[in-house]
Protein backbone atom coordinates (compact mmCIF):
# COMPACT_ATOMS: atom_id res chain seq x y z
CA UNK A 1 0.00 0.00 0.00
CA UNK A 2 2.73 2.49 1.38
CA UNK A 3 6.44 1.88 0.47
CA UNK A 4 9.63 3.73 1.22
CA UNK A 5 12.77 2.85 -0.12
CA UNK A 6 15.79 4.55 1.15
CA UNK A 7 13.97 8.22 1.48
CA UNK A 8 16.50 10.74 2.23
CA UNK A 9 15.22 14.19 3.17
CA UNK A 10 17.31 17.18 3.76
CA UNK A 11 16.98 20.81 4.27
CA UNK A 12 20.27 22.36 3.09
CA UNK A 13 23.06 20.74 5.18
CA UNK A 14 20.72 19.01 7.58
CA UNK A 15 19.41 15.33 7.15
CA UNK A 16 15.87 15.07 8.83
CA UNK A 17 15.30 11.58 7.16
CA UNK A 18 18.26 9.74 6.75
CA UNK A 19 17.45 6.29 4.23
CA UNK A 20 14.09 5.35 5.71
CA UNK A 21 13.02 1.79 4.15
CA UNK A 22 9.42 0.33 5.53
CA UNK A 23 6.14 -0.42 4.49
CA UNK A 24 2.34 -0.87 5.74
CA UNK A 25 -0.17 -2.85 3.88
CA UNK A 26 -3.41 -2.18 3.01
CA UNK A 27 -5.93 -1.89 5.92
CA UNK A 28 -3.22 -1.90 8.35
CA UNK A 29 -2.56 1.13 11.08
CA UNK A 30 0.72 2.30 11.71
CA UNK A 31 1.78 5.09 14.85
CA UNK A 32 5.21 6.28 14.46
CA UNK A 33 6.74 7.40 17.55
CA UNK A 34 10.16 9.46 17.94
CA UNK A 35 11.00 12.29 20.54
CA UNK A 36 10.40 15.86 18.97
CA UNK A 37 12.05 17.11 15.89
CA UNK A 38 13.20 13.56 14.58
CA UNK A 39 11.45 14.01 11.35
CA UNK A 40 7.91 12.11 12.07
CA UNK A 41 5.82 14.57 10.33
CA UNK A 42 8.12 15.32 7.76
CA UNK A 43 7.92 11.72 6.61
CA UNK A 44 4.14 12.04 6.54
CA UNK A 45 4.54 15.10 4.87
CA UNK A 46 6.75 13.18 2.09
CA UNK A 47 3.67 10.77 1.26
CA UNK A 48 1.18 13.40 0.49
CA UNK A 49 3.46 15.87 -1.30
CA UNK A 50 3.60 18.67 1.11
CA UNK A 51 7.15 17.73 0.87
CA UNK A 52 9.38 16.36 -1.49
CA UNK A 53 12.45 13.39 -1.02
CA UNK A 54 15.86 14.96 -1.56
CA UNK A 55 16.70 10.97 -2.62
CA UNK A 56 14.87 7.51 -2.46
CA UNK A 57 11.26 6.11 -3.67
CA UNK A 58 7.81 6.31 -2.29
CA UNK A 59 5.41 3.69 -3.37
CA UNK A 60 1.35 4.22 -2.72
CA UNK A 61 -0.75 1.24 -4.73
CA UNK A 62 2.20 0.42 -6.46
CA UNK A 63 2.82 3.73 -8.34
CA UNK A 64 6.01 5.51 -7.60
CA UNK A 65 4.97 8.50 -6.46
CA UNK A 66 8.18 10.33 -5.96
CA UNK A 67 8.26 12.79 -8.94
CA UNK A 68 5.08 13.48 -9.65
CA UNK A 69 4.02 16.81 -10.51
CA UNK A 70 1.71 19.30 -8.64
CA UNK A 71 -1.01 18.36 -11.03
CA UNK A 72 -0.26 15.00 -10.79
CA UNK A 73 -0.48 14.56 -6.82
CA UNK A 74 -4.10 15.60 -6.94
CA UNK A 75 -5.48 12.29 -7.53
CA UNK A 76 -3.08 10.90 -5.05
CA UNK A 77 -4.55 13.50 -2.38
CA UNK A 78 -7.70 12.14 -3.34
CA UNK A 79 -6.53 8.68 -2.07
CA UNK A 80 -4.49 10.00 1.02
CA UNK A 81 -6.67 12.53 3.83
CA UNK A 82 -4.32 14.16 6.39
CA UNK A 83 -5.00 15.44 9.74
CA UNK A 84 -2.66 17.99 10.55
CA UNK A 85 -1.26 18.80 13.95
CA UNK A 86 -3.64 22.11 14.21
CA UNK A 87 -7.27 21.81 13.05
CA UNK A 88 -6.09 23.68 10.18
CA UNK A 89 -9.88 24.95 9.59
CA UNK A 90 -10.65 27.80 7.52
CA UNK A 91 -11.71 30.49 10.02
CA UNK A 92 -13.80 32.15 7.48
CA UNK A 93 -15.79 29.06 6.19
CA UNK A 94 -18.79 27.66 8.71
CA UNK A 95 -18.42 24.06 9.54
CA UNK A 96 -20.49 22.86 6.47
CA UNK A 97 -18.34 24.97 4.12
CA UNK A 98 -14.79 23.30 5.49
CA UNK A 99 -15.95 19.72 5.40
CA UNK A 100 -17.66 20.56 1.92
CA UNK A 101 -14.50 22.03 0.53
CA UNK A 102 -12.51 18.58 -0.28
CA UNK A 103 -16.12 17.17 -1.81
CA UNK A 104 -16.32 20.09 -4.02
CA UNK A 105 -12.77 20.28 -5.55
CA UNK A 106 -12.18 16.10 -5.23
CA UNK A 107 -15.70 15.16 -6.63
CA UNK A 108 -18.73 16.67 -9.21
CA UNK A 109 -21.58 16.07 -5.96
CA UNK A 110 -24.72 18.01 -5.86
CA UNK A 111 -25.61 20.11 -2.82
CA UNK A 112 -27.81 17.66 -1.94
CA UNK A 113 -24.94 14.94 -2.11
CA UNK A 114 -22.79 17.22 -0.26
CA UNK A 115 -25.10 17.87 2.85
CA UNK A 116 -26.06 14.28 2.95
CA UNK A 117 -22.14 13.13 3.47
CA UNK A 118 -21.47 16.05 5.70
CA UNK A 119 -23.94 15.33 8.39
CA UNK A 120 -22.74 11.75 8.20
CA UNK A 121 -19.26 12.31 8.61
CA UNK A 122 -20.30 14.99 11.59
CA UNK A 123 -22.49 11.93 12.64
CA UNK A 124 -19.15 9.81 12.63
CA UNK A 125 -17.15 12.29 14.62
CA UNK A 126 -19.95 12.30 17.32
CA UNK A 127 -20.16 16.64 16.26
CA UNK A 128 -24.16 16.77 14.87
CA UNK A 129 -25.56 20.21 14.84
CA UNK A 130 -22.32 22.79 14.50
CA UNK A 131 -22.78 22.25 10.33
CA UNK A 132 -23.44 26.55 10.35
CA UNK A 133 -20.88 27.53 13.23
CA UNK A 134 -17.86 29.23 12.44
CA UNK A 135 -14.67 27.61 14.11
CA UNK A 136 -13.64 29.80 16.45
CA UNK A 137 -16.69 28.92 18.02
CA UNK A 138 -15.74 25.71 18.85
CA UNK A 139 -13.37 24.11 21.31
CA UNK A 140 -10.29 22.70 20.47
CA UNK A 141 -10.66 19.65 20.52
CA UNK A 142 -14.62 19.81 18.55
CA UNK A 143 -12.12 21.48 15.96
CA UNK A 144 -9.50 18.60 16.27
CA UNK A 145 -12.80 16.38 15.01
CA UNK A 146 -14.18 19.14 12.75
CA UNK A 147 -10.92 18.49 10.71
CA UNK A 148 -11.20 14.79 11.04
CA UNK A 149 -14.64 15.02 9.64
CA UNK A 150 -13.12 17.08 7.12
CA UNK A 151 -10.29 14.65 5.97
CA UNK A 152 -12.40 11.71 5.99
CA UNK A 153 -15.38 13.03 3.89
CA UNK A 154 -13.21 12.50 1.03
CA UNK A 155 -13.50 9.04 1.35
CA UNK A 156 -9.84 8.52 1.56
CA UNK A 157 -8.20 5.13 1.52
CA UNK A 158 -5.03 6.19 3.74
CA UNK A 159 -5.40 8.24 6.47
CA UNK A 160 -2.35 10.65 7.98
CA UNK A 161 -2.49 11.81 11.18
CA UNK A 162 -0.33 14.78 12.45
CA UNK A 163 0.21 14.42 16.62
CA UNK A 164 -4.25 14.21 16.56
CA UNK A 165 -4.17 14.49 20.15
CA UNK A 166 -1.48 17.21 20.68
CA UNK A 167 -2.67 20.16 23.16
CA UNK A 168 -5.81 18.10 23.75
CA UNK A 169 -6.88 17.19 27.57
CA UNK A 170 -7.00 13.42 28.82
CA UNK A 171 -10.52 12.72 27.83
CA UNK A 172 -10.24 14.31 24.57
CA UNK A 173 -7.19 12.51 23.73
CA UNK A 174 -8.87 9.77 24.38
CA UNK A 175 -12.08 9.91 22.33
CA UNK A 176 -9.72 11.01 19.41
CA UNK A 177 -7.85 8.00 19.63
CA UNK A 178 -10.95 5.48 19.93
CA UNK A 179 -12.10 7.61 16.63
CA UNK A 180 -8.96 7.11 14.75
CA UNK A 181 -9.41 2.84 15.98
CA UNK A 182 -12.97 2.79 14.73
CA UNK A 183 -12.28 5.45 11.73
CA UNK A 184 -9.98 2.81 10.52
CA UNK A 185 -11.85 -0.34 11.34
CA UNK A 186 -15.32 0.87 9.96
CA UNK A 187 -13.88 2.67 6.65
CA UNK A 188 -11.08 -0.12 6.26
CA UNK A 189 -8.55 2.83 5.87
CA UNK A 190 -4.96 2.28 6.18
CA UNK A 191 -3.44 4.95 8.77
CA UNK A 192 -0.26 6.25 9.77
CA UNK A 193 -0.28 8.03 12.96
CA UNK A 194 2.63 10.01 14.49
CA UNK A 195 2.34 10.48 17.68
CA UNK A 196 4.77 10.61 21.11
CA UNK A 197 2.12 8.55 22.87
CA UNK A 198 2.90 4.80 23.24
CA UNK A 199 0.42 3.78 25.56
CA UNK A 200 -2.07 4.19 22.78
CA UNK A 201 0.10 2.94 20.15
CA UNK A 202 0.62 -0.51 21.75
CA UNK A 203 -3.75 -0.42 22.27
CA UNK A 204 -4.58 0.41 18.58
CA UNK A 205 -1.72 0.02 16.15
CA UNK A 206 -0.99 -3.04 14.28
CA UNK A 207 2.49 -1.95 13.93
CA UNK A 208 4.91 0.56 15.43
CA UNK A 209 7.57 2.48 13.66
CA UNK A 210 10.02 4.27 16.12
CA UNK A 211 12.67 6.93 14.72
CA UNK A 212 15.14 8.34 15.72
CA UNK A 213 17.71 11.59 14.43
CA UNK A 214 16.02 10.33 10.95
CA UNK A 215 16.66 7.19 11.57
CA UNK A 216 14.15 4.06 12.15
CA UNK A 217 15.55 2.49 15.00
CA UNK A 218 12.77 0.14 15.70
CA UNK A 219 9.73 -1.74 13.78
CA UNK A 220 7.62 -4.09 14.28
CA UNK A 221 4.12 -5.22 16.15
CA UNK A 222 3.34 -4.35 19.84
CA UNK A 223 4.45 -7.54 20.90
CA UNK A 224 7.57 -7.14 19.29
CA UNK A 225 8.13 -3.45 20.70
CA UNK A 226 7.48 -4.88 24.46
CA UNK A 227 9.95 -7.23 24.18
CA UNK A 228 12.49 -4.44 21.98
CA UNK A 229 16.19 -3.94 24.35
CA UNK A 230 16.26 -0.72 21.78
CA UNK A 231 16.87 2.55 24.69
CA UNK A 232 14.49 4.37 22.72
CA UNK A 233 11.80 2.38 22.29
CA UNK A 234 12.59 1.31 26.89
CA UNK A 235 12.31 4.46 27.44
CA UNK A 236 8.56 4.77 25.83
CA UNK A 237 7.39 1.76 27.10
CA UNK A 238 8.48 2.96 30.62
CA UNK A 239 6.32 6.07 30.01
CA UNK A 240 3.32 4.43 28.68
CA UNK A 241 4.09 1.98 31.86
CA UNK A 242 3.65 5.13 33.93
CA UNK A 243 0.78 6.32 32.70
CA UNK A 244 -1.26 3.11 32.52
CA UNK A 245 -0.57 3.59 36.46
CA UNK A 246 -1.75 7.42 36.86
CA UNK A 247 -5.19 6.23 34.67
CA UNK B 1 28.21 40.36 1.82
CA UNK B 2 25.50 37.44 3.08
CA UNK B 3 22.95 40.27 3.43
CA UNK B 4 23.57 41.23 0.44
CA UNK B 5 22.87 37.61 -0.91
CA UNK B 6 19.87 37.16 1.56
CA UNK B 7 18.16 40.34 -0.45
CA UNK B 8 18.90 39.18 -3.84
CA UNK B 9 17.58 35.86 -2.72
CA UNK B 10 14.91 37.49 -1.42
CA UNK B 11 13.99 39.27 -4.54
CA UNK B 12 14.72 36.07 -6.75
CA UNK B 13 11.95 34.02 -4.95
CA UNK B 14 9.80 36.73 -4.94
CA UNK B 15 9.71 37.09 -8.60
CA UNK B 16 9.32 33.58 -8.93
CA UNK B 17 6.16 33.55 -6.84
CA UNK B 18 4.61 35.98 -8.63
CA UNK B 19 5.13 34.15 -11.76
CA UNK B 20 3.90 31.46 -10.11
CA UNK B 21 0.88 33.29 -8.98
CA UNK B 22 -0.17 34.82 -12.37
CA UNK B 23 -0.17 31.48 -13.98
CA UNK B 24 -2.42 29.91 -11.53
CA UNK B 25 -4.42 33.03 -12.19
CA UNK B 26 -4.64 32.21 -16.08
CA UNK B 27 -5.02 28.90 -15.58
CA UNK B 28 -8.39 30.11 -14.15
CA UNK B 29 -10.95 29.63 -13.16
CA UNK B 30 -11.12 33.40 -11.57
CA UNK B 31 -12.85 33.13 -8.17
CA UNK B 32 -14.98 36.31 -8.80
CA UNK B 33 -16.52 35.93 -5.49
CA UNK B 34 -13.55 35.83 -3.09
CA UNK B 35 -11.79 38.96 -5.17
CA UNK B 36 -14.84 41.18 -4.71
CA UNK B 37 -14.57 39.80 -0.98
CA UNK B 38 -11.28 41.27 -0.95
CA UNK B 39 -11.68 44.24 -2.71
CA UNK B 40 -14.63 44.95 -0.08
CA UNK B 41 -12.73 43.99 3.07
CA UNK B 42 -9.65 46.02 1.87
CA UNK B 43 -12.10 49.16 1.12
CA UNK B 44 -13.92 48.83 3.84
CA UNK B 45 -11.21 48.47 6.77
CA UNK B 46 -9.16 51.67 4.95
CA UNK B 47 -11.55 53.58 3.47
CA UNK B 48 -11.55 55.99 6.42
CA UNK B 49 -8.39 56.60 7.16
CA UNK B 50 -6.96 56.49 3.26
CA UNK B 51 -9.46 59.68 3.05
CA UNK B 52 -8.26 61.25 5.97
CA UNK B 53 -4.49 61.25 5.28
CA UNK B 54 -5.73 62.28 1.60
CA UNK B 55 -7.17 65.52 2.82
CA UNK B 56 -4.32 65.83 5.51
CA UNK B 57 -1.39 65.85 2.49
CA UNK B 58 -3.40 68.12 1.19
CA UNK B 59 -3.60 70.47 3.97
CA UNK B 60 0.19 70.21 4.62
CA UNK B 61 1.41 70.39 1.28
CA UNK B 62 -0.92 74.03 0.94
CA UNK B 63 0.32 75.29 4.28
CA UNK B 64 4.19 74.64 2.97
CA UNK B 65 3.14 76.20 -0.59
CA UNK B 66 1.56 79.37 1.27
CA UNK B 67 5.07 80.23 2.92
CA UNK B 68 6.65 79.65 -0.13
CA UNK B 69 5.12 81.63 -2.65
CA UNK B 70 3.64 84.58 -0.31
CA UNK B 71 6.48 86.60 -0.88
CA UNK B 72 6.21 86.32 -4.50
CA UNK B 73 2.69 88.19 -4.37
CA UNK B 74 1.67 84.61 -6.67
CA UNK B 75 -0.98 83.36 -4.03
CA UNK B 76 -3.63 83.12 -6.73
CA UNK B 77 -1.07 79.97 -7.78
CA UNK B 78 -1.76 78.33 -4.45
CA UNK B 79 -4.64 75.79 -5.69
CA UNK B 80 -2.51 74.70 -8.78
CA UNK B 81 0.73 74.61 -7.63
CA UNK B 82 -0.44 72.77 -4.52
CA UNK B 83 -2.33 70.09 -6.25
CA UNK B 84 0.20 69.36 -9.21
CA UNK B 85 3.16 68.40 -6.17
CA UNK B 86 0.32 66.69 -4.24
CA UNK B 87 -1.12 64.29 -6.86
CA UNK B 88 2.58 64.09 -9.02
CA UNK B 89 4.58 63.15 -6.12
CA UNK B 90 3.98 63.77 -2.33
CA UNK B 91 0.15 62.05 -2.02
CA UNK B 92 0.15 58.99 -3.60
CA UNK B 93 3.90 58.20 -1.66
CA UNK B 94 2.22 58.79 2.02
CA UNK B 95 -1.26 57.48 1.15
CA UNK B 96 0.94 54.31 -0.01
CA UNK B 97 3.01 54.58 2.91
CA UNK B 98 -0.44 54.42 5.67
CA UNK B 99 -1.96 51.91 3.18
CA UNK B 100 1.82 50.02 3.43
CA UNK B 101 1.26 49.83 7.14
CA UNK B 102 -2.43 48.40 7.51
CA UNK B 103 -3.65 46.47 4.16
CA UNK B 104 0.50 45.08 3.74
CA UNK B 105 0.44 44.42 7.37
CA UNK B 106 -3.16 42.77 7.46
CA UNK B 107 -2.68 40.74 4.60
CA UNK B 108 0.57 39.31 5.84
CA UNK B 109 -0.36 38.49 9.07
CA UNK B 110 -3.18 36.63 7.94
CA UNK B 111 -1.30 34.54 5.25
CA UNK B 112 1.18 33.99 7.66
CA UNK B 113 -1.50 32.62 10.39
CA UNK B 114 -3.08 30.11 7.50
CA UNK B 115 0.55 29.10 6.84
CA UNK B 116 1.64 28.13 10.48
CA UNK B 117 -1.69 26.86 11.28
CA UNK B 118 -1.40 24.61 8.18
CA UNK B 119 -4.09 26.02 6.63
CA UNK B 120 -2.20 26.16 3.35
CA UNK B 121 -0.86 22.43 3.40
CA UNK B 122 -4.84 21.77 4.40
CA UNK B 123 -6.15 23.29 1.24
CA UNK B 124 -3.78 21.33 -0.79
CA UNK B 125 -4.05 18.33 0.51
CA UNK B 126 -8.23 19.07 -0.37
CA UNK B 127 -7.40 19.04 -3.85
CA UNK B 128 -7.16 22.79 -4.28
CA UNK B 129 -4.12 25.19 -5.64
CA UNK B 130 -3.69 27.48 -2.54
CA UNK B 131 -2.09 29.89 -4.78
CA UNK B 132 -5.18 30.15 -7.22
CA UNK B 133 -7.11 29.92 -4.25
CA UNK B 134 -6.27 31.95 -1.86
CA UNK B 135 -3.40 34.20 -3.01
CA UNK B 136 -4.38 35.63 -6.50
CA UNK B 137 -7.83 37.07 -5.51
CA UNK B 138 -6.05 38.82 -2.74
CA UNK B 139 -3.30 39.63 -5.01
CA UNK B 140 -6.17 41.42 -7.41
CA UNK B 141 -8.14 42.19 -4.91
CA UNK B 142 -5.73 44.46 -3.40
CA UNK B 143 -4.55 45.96 -6.38
CA UNK B 144 -7.69 47.08 -7.02
CA UNK B 145 -8.81 48.63 -3.73
CA UNK B 146 -5.66 50.03 -3.46
CA UNK B 147 -5.44 51.68 -6.37
CA UNK B 148 -8.72 53.02 -5.75
CA UNK B 149 -7.94 54.14 -2.26
CA UNK B 150 -4.98 56.02 -3.43
CA UNK B 151 -7.29 57.81 -6.32
CA UNK B 152 -10.25 59.17 -2.97
CA UNK B 153 -6.79 59.62 -0.83
CA UNK B 154 -5.91 62.17 -4.16
CA UNK B 155 -9.22 63.55 -4.70
CA UNK B 156 -9.35 63.96 -0.81
CA UNK B 157 -6.18 66.12 -0.87
CA UNK B 158 -7.79 68.62 -3.07
CA UNK B 159 -10.51 69.38 -0.69
CA UNK B 160 -7.91 69.49 2.10
CA UNK B 161 -5.69 72.26 0.58
CA UNK B 162 -8.98 73.80 -0.27
CA UNK B 163 -10.12 74.52 3.10
CA UNK B 164 -6.62 75.51 3.96
CA UNK B 165 -6.57 77.68 1.42
CA UNK B 166 -9.85 79.18 2.68
CA UNK B 167 -8.58 79.24 6.38
CA UNK B 168 -4.61 79.75 6.52
CA UNK B 169 -4.14 81.30 3.12
CA UNK B 170 -6.82 83.44 3.19
CA UNK B 171 -7.81 82.63 -0.40
CA UNK B 172 -11.76 81.88 -1.20
CA UNK B 173 -12.22 78.56 -2.65
CA UNK B 174 -13.01 79.65 -6.57
CA UNK B 175 -9.77 81.55 -6.99
CA UNK B 176 -8.26 78.29 -4.99
CA UNK B 177 -9.59 75.64 -8.40
CA UNK B 178 -9.22 78.17 -10.83
CA UNK B 179 -5.56 77.78 -11.72
CA UNK B 180 -5.69 73.80 -11.17
CA UNK B 181 -6.90 72.80 -14.55
CA UNK B 182 -3.93 75.58 -16.00
CA UNK B 183 -1.33 74.05 -13.74
CA UNK B 184 -2.85 70.24 -13.45
CA UNK B 185 -1.83 68.98 -16.81
CA UNK B 186 -3.40 65.32 -18.13
CA UNK B 187 0.30 64.05 -17.96
CA UNK B 188 0.39 64.99 -13.96
CA UNK B 189 -2.86 62.89 -13.31
CA UNK B 190 -1.79 60.36 -15.56
CA UNK B 191 1.54 60.10 -13.57
CA UNK B 192 -0.43 60.50 -10.55
CA UNK B 193 -2.87 57.59 -11.83
CA UNK B 194 0.42 55.25 -13.18
CA UNK B 195 2.16 55.56 -9.38
CA UNK B 196 -0.92 54.36 -7.64
CA UNK B 197 -1.04 51.80 -9.62
CA UNK B 198 2.34 50.96 -9.42
CA UNK B 199 2.65 51.30 -5.72
CA UNK B 200 -0.26 48.73 -5.51
CA UNK B 201 1.18 46.27 -7.58
CA UNK B 202 4.64 46.53 -4.91
CA UNK B 203 2.33 46.32 -1.73
CA UNK B 204 0.44 43.61 -2.95
CA UNK B 205 3.03 41.70 -3.91
CA UNK B 206 4.98 41.73 -1.24
CA UNK B 207 2.44 41.70 1.51
CA UNK B 208 1.16 38.13 -0.48
CA UNK B 209 4.83 36.91 -0.79
CA UNK B 210 6.03 37.76 2.55
CA UNK B 211 2.94 35.95 4.00
CA UNK B 212 2.96 32.81 2.16
CA UNK B 213 6.19 32.29 3.14
CA UNK B 214 6.23 32.82 6.73
CA UNK B 215 7.86 29.84 8.56
CA UNK B 216 8.08 29.30 12.22
CA UNK B 217 5.36 30.10 14.28
CA UNK B 218 3.69 32.98 15.77
CA UNK B 219 7.06 34.28 16.05
CA UNK B 220 7.64 34.44 12.00
CA UNK B 221 4.27 35.64 11.69
CA UNK B 222 5.72 38.55 13.31
CA UNK B 223 8.80 38.78 11.50
CA UNK B 224 6.57 38.66 8.51
CA UNK B 225 4.66 41.75 9.14
CA UNK B 226 7.35 43.49 10.44
CA UNK B 227 9.16 42.45 7.22
CA UNK B 228 6.55 43.39 5.03
CA UNK B 229 6.01 46.84 6.45
CA UNK B 230 9.25 47.37 5.62
CA UNK B 231 9.96 46.19 2.20
CA UNK B 232 6.87 47.83 1.31
CA UNK B 233 8.16 50.93 2.13
CA UNK B 234 11.75 50.55 0.74
CA UNK B 235 9.72 49.35 -2.58
CA UNK B 236 7.31 51.91 -3.29
CA UNK B 237 10.18 54.34 -2.81
CA UNK B 238 12.50 52.67 -5.35
CA UNK B 239 9.15 52.68 -7.97
CA UNK B 240 8.31 55.95 -7.29
CA UNK B 241 11.97 56.50 -8.70
CA UNK B 242 11.38 54.77 -10.95
CA UNK B 243 8.21 55.86 -12.05
CA UNK B 244 9.28 59.39 -11.94
CA UNK B 245 12.23 58.65 -13.97
CA UNK B 246 10.33 56.57 -16.75
CA UNK B 247 8.14 58.96 -16.31
CA UNK B 248 9.99 62.25 -17.85
CA UNK B 249 12.07 60.39 -19.78
CA UNK B 250 8.94 58.92 -21.99
CA UNK B 251 7.34 62.82 -21.50
CA UNK B 252 10.52 64.33 -22.95
CA UNK B 253 10.57 61.60 -26.02
CA UNK B 254 7.18 62.64 -26.65
CA UNK B 255 7.41 66.35 -26.41
CA UNK B 256 10.51 66.07 -28.34
CA UNK B 257 13.09 67.70 -26.31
Amino acid sequence: MIRFENVVKKFGERTVLNGITFSVDAGEILFILGTSGTGKSVLLKNIVGLLRPTSGRIFIDDEEVTHLSEEEYLSIRKKCGMVFQHPALFDSLTVFENIAFGLRRHYQLDEEEIRRRVARVLGLVNLPDVEERFPAKLSYGMQKRVSLARTVAIDPQILLFDEPTTGLDPVTTNTINNLIRDLSRTLHTTSLVVSHDMHCALAIADKILVLDKGSIVAYGTADEMKRSTQPLVKDFLQEALELAKTH
Amino acid sequence: MRKLIEIIDDIGGGLLFLRDVFRSGARGPWRYDIIAEQIWKVTQQSFSTTALAGFFVGAIMTVQFTMQIKEFGALGYLGGLATSGTIREVGPLLIAFMLSGKVGAFTSAELGTMRVTEQIDAIRCLGANPLREIIFPRFVGIVVSSFFLLAVGLVMSVAGGLLMGLVFSGINPEEYLRHIPTIVSFPSILSGLIKCLAFALVLSSICTYKGYTTTGGAKGVGRSVVNTAVATMVGIVIMDWLTSYLGETVLRMVMGS
